[in-house]
């Protein structure tokens, strides 16, 4: 079944609905703490100082407007850290304006006293700027003129007059608040790029923020929408844009960098697949064939290579988790399309299969290569035999060919420099002077003269040898030459 | 074990089999009357009629609609509305079976994680596929820590204002006078003097309590991210177990997140202890918020690694296994804890809800797949097919559907699930947990700052939205106590050299007719995903969530839902001086005692005319 788009600029205007009798306020019904959540706010933060935001704007309203959404980017936002909600609200961060944020899992009034905010935004009777944030895909109430909306959020205010009382759809109130924001913030691949409830076979028409606003939609500070997508997006991406903007409006910093989907170019400018931690796996040609693989996951149905997003560089909270970090295949969830450019989930993308036989050639030669250099790197010099290691008595026993290897890798790696322990000046490696006893730390097959020269040295001269001190220090007048050739 | 309003019947040997009768599920509406409210709103100015559109701090878009008597402080009627509506049920069919788990996962984004579980239950009974022991412990790990931020988000940023001091001292200044004098019962382990103390921390945006609530919840974020890569939607569920790459570092990291909010969670405890009391204390009549008949319903939850095997027929075996028991409590009765009579009592009403029927539709189950009868309005034959209509208190007025069992109004929770295990005492573990029949004891080991302790969560006598709160403190520590247990069986499945936490790769996705079911929890309790599929492609979703139960409308039988019957049995004890100053604070403790999550209450969708799966309201709302 196609989208249902139509006429998405035009959110309809409601009529009062039927059914919906007297009500007698202006009152204080919902209005539990007698006042409202920016009222509170702003007390606070006089109360306590931290209205001091070293610029022009000492706060900005943040209008959280959720339309056909599940919570889950204002879940993943409480859980951000750099910077965190709560240092936004409370004015933590010196030169970023105080965030009064207006949002339905925050405001401690209901019903009219909510929808009150809204009002005055949309009246032009605030005192600062405002952002607009909004969370979920934008259902075509066209659809539903007269009736119900899909997604509704609030009634006019009790006080206007009794034939003005209408049910709101959110996207009404976008309509209404969008071109006066400073910045409008889609936040989420539903509100990004219409996500999920978008998704082929919808039944409500649903598009995302940039398609209901229209090509030449600019915010009062000339932006077009900004997207911070991801399903859930990572909450740092979100902060760390709103604090980046915020500053910017207060003149700390620069406009951020945008690219030309409208999303944070440093955050969403290159591939997941390019901060994977499996990407080696896939660089050697190693597949996970099964589920709880720590191999690269192509095989299994991983879009990562195609994907912006960086989940794998930022971690999803405090620098932990991570799809592919855990194991979970990329699925495209930040990506325009997401999901029915990549369903069905788990079944091998086309482009894999011939990526990925070319990285197994590839594995194929340089794997017995790494694998034999690493055999021989991963011991000490002077493991001339076996290891030392009680775990396994016969650690890595090396053959002849390793040692002929090692011979001409050695040859070819200290090409034209200097080997340790050859020509080179001895006391100036070993200057710290320490007291190990060279057997032990050497084993047999290094110059030990060193040490034991020095030691010899000091006791003619009556000086006690300590660790951690200077040739001179330990009675030496002069570097001891190398007399030993 | 008998159904008092499906006719259903047992025999001897306890197999179920329907009653005789030309439409044995047949049923009469009964119309919603009115015409008292309506006089009384035409007379009296003391009667008032509001709407709260939105009604904030829950999850998703409520909205709600109440007659109350402001001079006999009574609530005379309510209506709960759920104005969302997404169309998921729509969306999913006609998809490969697998995608299911993440877009149901989108279903809810306060509680994501449990849906993509739920869908990959039922996947697995469709399939015929179990799970291996270390994915089931990574599973029940998953969704305790899930509880861990879900929970105490709902008691100290959602519910808690509702008790803070701001609020304390506008709606009732003399209860805020008796605070400052009060002692607290438990300052020693929480360290608040007073209760005005207590309350204050609880003020939004500076109270301590309030601060803790956004910063004790991400190390358990953070435990989930490293186990399922992201939060609230999990990337490593598939049907079959986890697709996560287990190894000591990862279970490492996740022990040490449970233990560092264990001791955030024993607190809460106390705090909310407290404030129970002291509301009792101050005024009894404070037991009467919203309260209801003790009718709950649970699907339980965790299940034993070893024990469950994703068939149908064994459900009610590997259900008593679970660290939660499945159960149904009417009016304080244990009425049963066998999944298949859970799901054989389930129904779905629209005669209130922007639905069509599907009465043309056909009936395409008869019976489960052990036999046992289902009706017409069972989620395997329900359809959804919105459609949008004008708010009518007699008529439809939301986009939840309403849910029932045995045709009673039954409610869901975290509380719930705490209610059925200890009043069935079955459940098998008992390290660190305990079920007795009237109660569940917890064991908590010594934790940074508190030393071992045992909670003992009782049966409460009264029935509220105090209890409800409560139950909600003992069920962090419950969660958590489960999840270190079941890192524990991690730890040793790893000594034997059992990673593997998922059944298989390659999935040969059946071609035939076959249906499945998910019972499993969400942080608002009960929760299942019904599916059915066939050539390989779902034919079916149906998504039944605790709010859909919570948040549903009158049902055809005249009876409210469960938030609508909770707020007109609350007396208002607010003190005000006049219509003008009335905040409704009782009214809101009622509500958001039930942590209404709007999200997923409403799935419901409709594809030219054919006839789509609706989800119903969950805590999340509208799906
Ligand atoms: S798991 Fe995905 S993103 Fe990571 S290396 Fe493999 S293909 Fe790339
Ligand atoms: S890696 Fe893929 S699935 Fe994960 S967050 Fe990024 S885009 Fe989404």
């Amino acid at each position: 079944m196609e989208n249902m788009i139509s006429v998405p600029m035009k959110a309809r205007v409601d009529v009062p609905l039927e059914g919906e009798i007297s009500r007698s306020l202006p009152d204080q019904m919902g209005n539990v703490a007698g006042a409202h959540s920016a009222e509170l706010h702003q007390r606070l933060l006089e109360t306590g100082g931290r209205m001091d935001s070293m610029g022009p704007l000492k706060k900005v309203y943040v209008f959280w407007l959720p339309g056909m959404s599940c919570d889950g980017c204002s879940v993943s936002t409480i859980g951000a850290t750099e910077p965190s909600i709560e240092e936004l609200l409370t004015g933590a961060l010196p030169g970023v304006p105080v965030m009064i944020l207006h949002h339905y899992q925050f405001q401690m009034e209901s019903g009219d006293h909510f929808t009150h905010l809204l009002e005055q935004a949309d009246a032009g009777a605030l005192d600062a700027p405002y952002i607009i944030v909004y969370e979920g895909s934008i259902p075509d109430e066209n659809l539903t003129v007269g009736t119900e909306p899909w997604a509704a959020k609030g009634s006019l205010p009790l006080w206007a007059p009794a034939d003005q009382r209408q049910r709101r759809s959110t996207s009404e109130w976008v309509r209404r608040l969008a071109p006066e924001a400073a910045v409008t913030i889609a936040i989420g691949t539903c509100a990004t790029w219409g996500g999920i409830p978008a998704s082929l076979g919808n039944p409500t028409g649903a598009i995302s923020m940039m398609d209901f606003l229209g090509k030449d939609y600019r915010s009062a500070l000339g932006l077009p929408v900004v997207n911070v997508p991801g399903c859930p997006p990572i909450g740092d991406d979100f902060t760390e844009t709103v604090t980046l903007l915020l500053k910017f409006m207060n003149g700390q910093g620069p406009l951020p960098d945008f690219d030309e989907l409208g999303r944070p170019a440093w955050q969403f400018g290159e591939t997941v697949h390019l901060h994977c931690p499996r990407g080696a796996w896939y660089e050697e040609g190693n597949f996970a064939r099964e589920f709880g693989g720590k191999e690269c996951l192509a095989e299994i149905g991983c879009w990562g290579p195609v994907v912006n997003c960086h989940i794998t560089e930022r971690g999803f909270i405090n620098g932990k988790g991570g799809c592919m970090v855990a194991g979970g295949a990329c699925i495209g969830c930040m990506s325009p399309g997401f999901p029915d450019k990549f369903t069905p989930f788990y079944k091998r993308p086309p482009q894999t299969t011939p990526a990925t036989t070319l990285s197994r050639m590839h594995g194929a030669l340089t794997k017995p290569l790494r694998r034999t250099t690493q055999l021989e790197r991963n011991r000490e010099p002077r493991w001339k035999s076996d290891a030392t290691s009680g775990w396994a008595p016969q650690y890595d026993n090396v053959t002849l060919f390793h040692r002929s290897f090692e011979y001409f890798y050695t040859r070819i790696q200290y090409f034209r420099s200097e080997l340790p322990g050859r020509n080179e000046k001895d006391e100036e490696k070993y200057a710290s002077g320490y007291v190990v006893p060279p057997e032990a730390a050497y084993g047999k097959h290094y110059a030990q003269w060193l040490p034991e020269r020095r030691a010899e040295e000091a006791r003619k001269r009556g000086t006690y040898q300590r660790p951690g001190l200077s040739p001179q220090a330990d009675g030496f007048e002069t570097p001891v030459q190398d007399d030993q050739e | 074990m008998c159904f008092q309003n499906l006719p259903i019947e047992f025999d001897a040997l306890g197999n179920a089999r329907l009653k005789e009768g030309l439409d044995p599920y047949a049923y009469q509406t009964r119309d919603l009357d009115r015409s008292k409210v309506e006089k009384l709103l035409a007379s009296n100015g003391h009667v008032k009629d509001i709407n709260l559109d939105p009604v904030t701090r829950v999850a998703g878009a409520l909205s709600f609609h109440t007659v109350v008597d402001l001079e006999a402080g009574k609530v005379l009627e309510a209506h709960s509305i759920a104005t969302l509506f997404r169309g998921y049920e729509v969306i999913l069919k006609g998809r490969d079976p697998r995608d299911a788990m993440f877009i149901s996962s989108r279903v809810c984004g306060v509680c994501g994680g449990v849906h993509s579980v739920a869908s990959s239950l039922a996947m697995e009974m469709a399939f015929g596929i179990g799970v291996p022991p270390m994915g089931g412990a990574l599973r029940n790990i998953q969704l305790a820590l899930d509880f861990m931020v879900d929970n105490p988000v709902h008691l100290y940023l959602l519910a808690g204002p509702d008790y803070s001091q701001v609020v304390i001292e506008r709606t009732n200044p003399s209860l805020w006078e008796a605070a400052k004098k009060t002692e607290t019962r438990h300052g020693d382990v929480h360290g608040f003097k007073t209760m005005a103390e207590l309350f204050t921390a609880l003020n939004p945006l500076t109270g301590k309590l309030y601060l803790e609530g956004l910063q004790m919840t991400r190390p358990a974020k953070e435990a989930y991210a490293i186990l399922y890569g992201k939060y609230p939607h999990p990337q490593t569920v598939v049907p079959g177990g986890l697709s996560t790459t287990v190894s000591l570092q990862v279970l490492n990291e996740t022990q040490l997140r449970i233990i560092r909010t264990l001791d955030y969670a024993k607190r809460g405890v106390f705090i909310w202890d407290d404030i129970t009391e002291f509301f009792y204390d101050a005024d009894s009549r404070y037991q009467q918020i919203g309260t209801r008949p003790k009718n709950l319903i649970d699907t339980g939850m965790w299940d034993d690694p070893y024990a469950y095997d994703g068939t149908y027929a064994g459900a009610p075996e590997w259900g008593e296994r679970r660290w939660a028991t499945p159960g149904v409590i009417i009016d304080g009765e244990l009425v049963t804890t066998n999944l298949h009579h859970i799901n054989m009592g389930m129904e779905e009403f629209v005669e209130h809800s922007y639905y069509d029927g599907w009465e043309d539709d056909g009936v395409p189950f008869r019976t489960d797949p052990a036999g046992n009868p289902i009706g017409p309005n069972h989620p395997w034959n329900k359809e959804t097919k919105p459609r949008s209509d004008q708010r009518n208190w007699k008529d439809r007025y939301t986009w939840s559907t309403a849910p029932r069992w045995d045709r009673q109004v039954v409610e869901a929770g975290a509380y719930a699930r705490l209610w059925t295990t200890a009043a069935a005492a079955k459940m098998p573990h008992t390290r660190f947990l305990q079920a007795t029949g009237t109660s569940v004891k917890i064991d908590t080991p010594q934790t940074a700052a508190l030393p071992a302790m045992e909670f003992e969560w009782k049966i409460p006598e009264t029935w509220n939205a105090f209890e409800r709160n409560r139950a909600r403190a003992y069920h962090i520590v419950y969660s958590l106590m489960v999840a270190y247990e079941n890192v524990q069986i991690a730890f040793d499945l790893m000594g034997q050299g059992e990673n593997k936490a998922a059944t298989m790769t390659e999935f040969r996705v059946p071609r035939n007719e076959r249906v499945g079911v998910g019972f499993w929890g969400a942080g608002r309790g009960f929760l299942t995903h019904h599916l059915v599929m066939d050539k390989g492609v779902l034919t079916n979703y149906q998504i039944v969530t605790p709010s859909t139960f919570n948040a549903s409308p009158a049902d055809p039988f005249g009876q409210p839902g469960p938030y609508e019957e909770a707020v007109v049995n609350t007396p208002i004890l607010e003190e005000f001086d006049s219509g003008d100053t009335f905040t409704g604070i009782d009214i809101f403790r009622a509500i958001r005692s039930f942590d209404p999550c709007m999200p997923c209450t409403v799935h419901i969708a409709n594809g030219r005319d054919m006839i789509m799966q609706d989800v119903t309201t969950c805590a999340c709302g509208a799906a």
